[in-house]
């Protein structure tokens, strides 16, 4: 992820395009990869259902206030006393939402930035590559704090901020791609047949790209989350209603010792799906034969 | 070489700049008046005038901007909005070795866990040790930093009481009373940065391991131990060193969060302070500091990569 | 002596004290009893009451019988935290605006005078002083031997010279104090003399005052030149009980014993180190750890208060806290809407806008709202006279107010509006800071139970809050004061037309006034503030919060409670327990 930019990309062996076979061979055997399959797969599902089966609703405050967990409230109760599971449960909507959306525009604005400089090459190369130069001078977690400063908080203006912070990873590895890509033979018979550059971008150099990317993509999910919960933490998150992870625990953190409930199960919730997303992302990239240098 | 090098510092200075620019340009998009701020409930009029005409808030945005940046070629990083006006650099410079201490912690910790744990992995393929080594590098990886300096403080602080929970003290005031304070920050910190150098140090070693000359240390009976001790680190150390550029950024990512929950006044701390106050000229400082250090790291790295790695063309 | 009693020596003496003629400018003292080197309780008390500063705070305190404390010896050293602050951001008297700033400085640095906890106003750096017949002039002798921290001798050039910087408002922020001081001459090296443009009872006693003044803090000519200004504000120099011996911003402040200090009595502890603590979980961890001995800084956490109160190493001290913190509602927004409050009420009560504004206050369940969002620590509120002000405080406006919790009424008010459970009301937002976003979160949820209306919490950094809502660009804001001590610090500085926090900044063409604009409450406030008579500027006081409290200058919430919280390892006599002060000098290792 943080690879030297300006470097010319070593000549790479050229993945091939995964054979679902292969696909399938490393996912049975790989233990940790289907753990992450089915925990990832549980919290989804307890996202979606979240409105269906939450005993409470995420933000009814009582006077039980930071009742340990019992049978009523398994999980125990806040410091308002709003059911801590339902507030988890709702989080999950909302921590996943944002790994993903963040992701999913960071991804699609870093491709094409990183397409088009490879692709073209010449000043538009040099005018993206300085770019992201620029941005690469900062850590990506201090661009979030800083957008977040500049933009204000709440869910849209976060997910803009991490999306924005991730982009020169997307941008810098579609190129190094495309650059080796486009000396290959499929793609110069693409030009001779007169096909038009979008086209080739899109048809023939893209998906022969896309394994290292959907190996950051995945990679990158996770520290969105992880990105949000700081975020969150340092008061610069998703506004104060919206029960996100990082959010339960920096509000349930002046609580911590009257109520440990508050500061481990959101914290568990946080490790156990970017545990999963990871391990994930590990079976993809051995899957998918990607190599840490292209990452 | 000493074309690259030069090439290489020249663009360095040239993101420098960008940063600068964009740095102040943007803060001026930020929502808030330090003037409020800073005068709290004690504002008058002419008070907020005065302030307002002494900060040079008064004049165009540009002429400001073209002042800035003539100072701080200077050294002049200007001076906090607050309180007593701090000079910026003095406050830099004060945060500094708070922040570099915490780094340094936190790279030794996490190279303390790390190379045993991925030399163990490597040497014991597939075995339960390598298991659980990957076990706790994936841990590791997926803990939230912030999350892992609560759980300390409740347990080695509030609990036990064995450290203090908050607070710094430098290395002047004695070297048990610094690294007490430093410890449970330190492992916040280099908890996840181990994880990666683990699982770093696991792959170069097998890799190194499987490398003819290794084939022939090992039929020429050489012991294990010289073996992986003498050859085979040395040999996987080498990619480890190109991680200290990924260090800084994971460091100073890890110190705005876990600075802030152990009120340690580093870098990470004078940034958030400095956002949350609208304190311009200490936001300025910091983050130009910040990026320095990283532009200077990843050049650092470039060139280190450069020299151990003679495929990489100096174009 | 039991509570009760106490109580109703305070009433007498608050009466006593309230006793006199307006008109005259030593209101009714003899001369000699405001002249010589110290000033009467009863004196004291007087020119408070006459300067609109007394309240039952300060008369209580006295009262209560000198408590057999075993002396604590002298030296020792004390670790203190300064709760919900992450740096001391200054010392420099010119440039504080925290309580909690002043706190510490008013160990380091002297003023002319210093009120006790027993109110008698005694000379700080002042020795004796005189007062004309007209109450315009005070010749103050200074004491005498006095030295700075760094050896520079005191005397009167340094009481110009503070005057000189205090009055300039390009060098402190706290000019407005001393406005009132047509000029000041040096009689001779040690000796004074102030001018007033008008007669003003409190001149000694807040102009002069070191701690709550900060326009004649004293500041040290040497100390600034060979410091500048930056250092200064750090580690100033003073003449007080403690200098400064290290200061790193955001890490901690160590003060030491001031060897040459005038009072050989004092200071008894030699050394206190001073560290900011930002976060509840390690100021509760460093205190039950004995890392730290004492709490000084921002009010302690509301959900410490019970755990420090079971810990038996500890001891925790409540008294009623001078403050009052509100909704407040923007009356130029569409759904609220009042563009004039000089109607009376039942004809207010047909407009829709005031509808909404007077259900949402109607809806406030203060005694929930202090059981769930403060802990059960604090006392609801009507109006900006808080409890601490004793004698003006009305405990009949919770019953009495438009504004008291009624969730029926309020209801009946928003379907009378239009907005019947809530329908139809559009999403609003309630501005908080980061530090108060829980309570904001049980006042929305409290708005959203009693009314069905949605509102969003916005937790905004104090920077942006407060310009949003100088300018009038906010629908609901939490928040309010603290450190008033007297009805003016709530009537005339939040509910007049005037008042300085009333939409200074507002686009005055738009919005003709801030937040609240009643004639009648005006008057009553300006006229209270002039009225001797304390039964009859309590009626004024009284007239004025019911009109901002009925017509709903914004939703009063609750008064917090102040609270300190020390080891018993730590010796805090009464004399120590100035309300909002800590009189480090006083305390000593039990």
């Amino acid at each position: 992820m943080m690879t030297d930019a300006t470097l010319e990309p070593i000549p790479a062996d050229i993945p091939q395009a995964p054979k679902r076979s292969r696909m399938r061979s490393v996912f049975s055997k790989d233990r940790k990869a289907q753990f992450g399959i089915i925990v990832l797969g549980l919290f989804i599902l307890g996202a979606l259902l979240a409105p269906l089966i939450a005993p409470y609703d995420p933000n009814e405050m009582t006077l039980d206030m930071m009742g340990s967990p019992s049978g009523e409230h398994i999980l125990g109760t806040d410091d308002l006393g709003r059911d801590l599971f339902s507030r988890i449960l709702w989080g999950t909507q909302i921590s996943l939402f944002v790994g993903v959306a963040t992701v999913a525009i960071s991804l699609f604005f870093g491709v094409l930035l990183g397409v088009l400089a490879g692709y073209y090459g010449g000043w538009i190369d040099m005018i993206i590559m300085r770019y992201i130069d620029l941005q690469w001078a900062f850590p990506n977690f201090i661009i979030a704090v800083y957008l977040v400063a500049v933009f204000g908080t709440g869910l849209l203006n976060v997910i803009v901020a991490i999306a924005l912070a991730f982009l020169d990873d997307f941008a810098r590895i579609a190129r190094s791609m495309v650059l080796t890509l486009k000396e290959e033979q499929f793609v110069d018979a693409a030009r001779v047949q007169g096909f038009s550059d979008i086209r080739i971008m899109v048809f023939h150099i893209l998906p022969n790209a896309m394994a290292p990317i959907i190996v950051q993509a995945t990679v990158s999910v996770s520290y969105a989350i992880l990105g949000e919960a700081s975020l969150s933490f340092l008061g610069l998150g998703v506004s104060a209603d919206t029960p996100t992870w990082g959010l339960i625990l920096a509000d349930g953190r002046s609580f911590i010792s009257q109520a440990w409930w508050l500061g481990v199960y959101p914290g568990l919730a946080i490790m156990l799906v970017v545990l999963s997303i990871n391990f994930i992302g590990d079976a993809l990239r051995d899957a998918l034969d990607v190599r840490d240098a292209d990452i | 070489m000493a074309a690259y090098i030069l090439r290489r510092l020249i663009g360095a200075a040239l993101v420098m700049i960008a940063v600068a620019t964009l740095v102040f340009f943007m803060l001026r998009l930020v929502p808030g008046d330090p003037i409020a701020a800073m005068l709290a409930e004690a504002g008058s009029d002419e008070a907020r005038e005065a302030l307002t005409r002494k900060l040079g808030f008064d004049q165009p945005l540009i002429v400001q901007y073209f002042k800035w940046f003539g100072n701080m070629l200077q050294g002049d990083l200007g001076a906090s909005i607050y309180g007593s006006n701090q000079p910026v650099s003095k406050i830099i410079v004060e945060a500094l070795p708070r922040t570099l201490s915490l780094a340094f912690l936190s790279f030794v910790i996490a190279l303390i866990i790390a190379i045993p744990a991925g030399i163990i992995a490597a040497t014991r393929k597939n075995s339960a040790a390598d298991t659980a080594v990957s076990l706790f590098a994936f841990l590791g990886l997926s803990m939230p930093d912030f999350w892992l300096a609560i759980l300390l403080i409740i347990v080695f602080a509030a609990n036990l009481q064995w450290l203090p929970a908050i607070g710094y003290e430098p290395l002047s005031a004695g070297l048990w009373p610094w690294l007490s304070h430093l410890i449970l920050p330190s492992i916040a910190i280099g908890t996840g940065f181990s994880a990666i150098i683990a699982r770093m140090i696991r792959s170069a070693m097998l890799e190194v391991l499987n490398a003819d000359y290794m084939r022939t240390a090992a039929s020429k009976g050489l012991p294990t131990r010289i073996i992986l001790l003498r050859h085979a680190f040395p040999n996987a150390l080498i990619p480890v060193i190109t991680v200290i550029g990924i260090a800084f950024a994971l460091l100073i990512s890890g110190a705005v969060v876990v600075e802030n929950v152990f009120a340690i006044k580093g870098l990470g701390r004078v940034l958030i302070q400095g956002i949350q106050n609208r304190d311009y000229p200490v936001v300025q400082g910091a983050v130009l500091v910040v990026s320095a250090f990283f532009v200077l790291s990843n050049l650092l790295v470039d060139l280190l990569y450069a020299v151990i790695d003679p495929r990489i063309r100096y174009s | 002596m039991t509570d009760k009693d106490l109580h109703q020596r305070a009433m007498e003496e608050l009466k006593d004290a309230y006793d006199f003629d307006h008109r005259d400018p030593l209101y009714g003292l003899n001369r000699d009893d405001i002249r010589g080197d110290t000033i009467s309780r009863r004196a004291t008390l007087r020119l408070l009451a006459a300067g609109g500063a007394l309240s039952m705070a300060h008369v209580l305190p006295g009262l209560r019988p000198g408590a057999a404390m075993a002396a604590g010896h002298s030296g020792g050293a004390l670790d203190c935290a300064w709760s919900g602050v992450g740096e001391i951001v200054t010392l420099d008297p010119a440039q504080i605006n925290q309580v909690l700033q002043f706190q510490i400085a008013s160990n380091v640095m002297s003023g002319l005078m210093h009120i006790d906890n027993s109110l008698v106003a005694q000379g700080d750096l002042a020795e004796s002083w005189d007062v004309s017949e007209d109450g315009l002039m005070y010749t103050i002798k200074l004491r005498e031997g006095v030295t700075f921290h760094n050896g520079d001798a005191f005397d009167a050039d340094d009481v110009v010279f503070t005057f000189n910087r205090s009055s300039d408002p390009e060098q402190s922020i706290h000019s407005r104090v001393i406005g009132n001081v047509a000029q000041l001459e040096k009689l001779s090296d040690l000796e004074v003399r102030f001018t007033l443009k008008r007669p003003q009872a409190s001149f000694l006693t807040k102009a002069l005052e070191r701690a709550s003044g900060r326009a004649m803090t004293i500041v040290s000519r040497g100390g600034i030149e060979a410091l500048g200004l930056a250092q200064y504000g750090l580690t100033p120099v003073g003449t007080g009980p403690f200098r400064v011996t290290s200061h790193q911003q955001g890490q901690n402040l160590v003060l030491e014993k001031f060897a040459d200090y005038y009072d050989p009595e004092r200071p008894k502890l030699d050394k206190i180190t001073i560290t900011p603590v930002d976060g509840v979980e390690p100021l509760a961890a460093a205190m039950e750890a004995g890392d730290i001995q004492y709490i000084g800084g921002n009010p302690v956490p509301a959900q410490l208060v019970d755990r420090f109160k079971n810990n038996s190493d500890l001891t925790v001290d409540v008294k009623p806290g001078p403050g009052f913190q509100s909704v407040w509602m923007n009356p130029w927004r569409d759904y609220m809407k009042v563009t004039d409050f000089n109607k009376p009420i039942e004809e207010l009560k047909q407009e829709k806008g005031f509808m909404v504004r007077l259900a949402i206050a109607k809806a406030l369940n203060r005694d929930l709202f202090i059981q769930q969002g403060r802990l059960g620590n604090g006392v609801p509120a009507h109006g900006t006279i808080n409890p601490a002000m004793g004698f003006y405080f009305d405990e009949t406006l919770a019953e009495t107010s438009e504004q008291a919790y009624d969730p029926e009424g309020a209801k009946a008010l928003m379907a009378a509006a239009g907005y019947p459970g809530g329908d139809g009301f559009p999403e609003i937002k309630l501005q908080t800071t980061p530090n108060t976003k829980r309570d904001g979160q049980v006042v929305a949820n409290i708005l959203k139970q009693v009314l069905g209306i949605s509102v969003a919490v916005d937790p905004k950094d104090f920077s942006v809050g407060i310009e949003e809502f100088q300018k009038m660009d906010f629908d609901l804001r939490l928040g309010g004061s603290g450190g008033d001590y007297d009805p003016d610090d709530g009537l005339v500085d939040w509910m007049q037309t005037s008042s300085k926090f009333n939409g200074p900044t507002r686009d005055k063409e738009a919005m003709p006034f801030g937040f609240f604009s009643e004639a009648d409450a005006d008057a009553a406030t300006d006229e209270q503030s002039v009225t001797a008579s304390p039964e009859a500027r309590r009626e004024l006081v009284q007239a004025a919060n019911a009109i901002t409290s009925n017509k709903v200058a914004c939703g009063f919430l609750y008064h917090p409670v102040d609270i300190l919280v020390y080891s018993n390892a730590v010796n805090v006599p009464a004399d120590a327990r100035i309300p909002g002060l800590h009189e480090l000098d006083r305390i000593s290792l039990a």
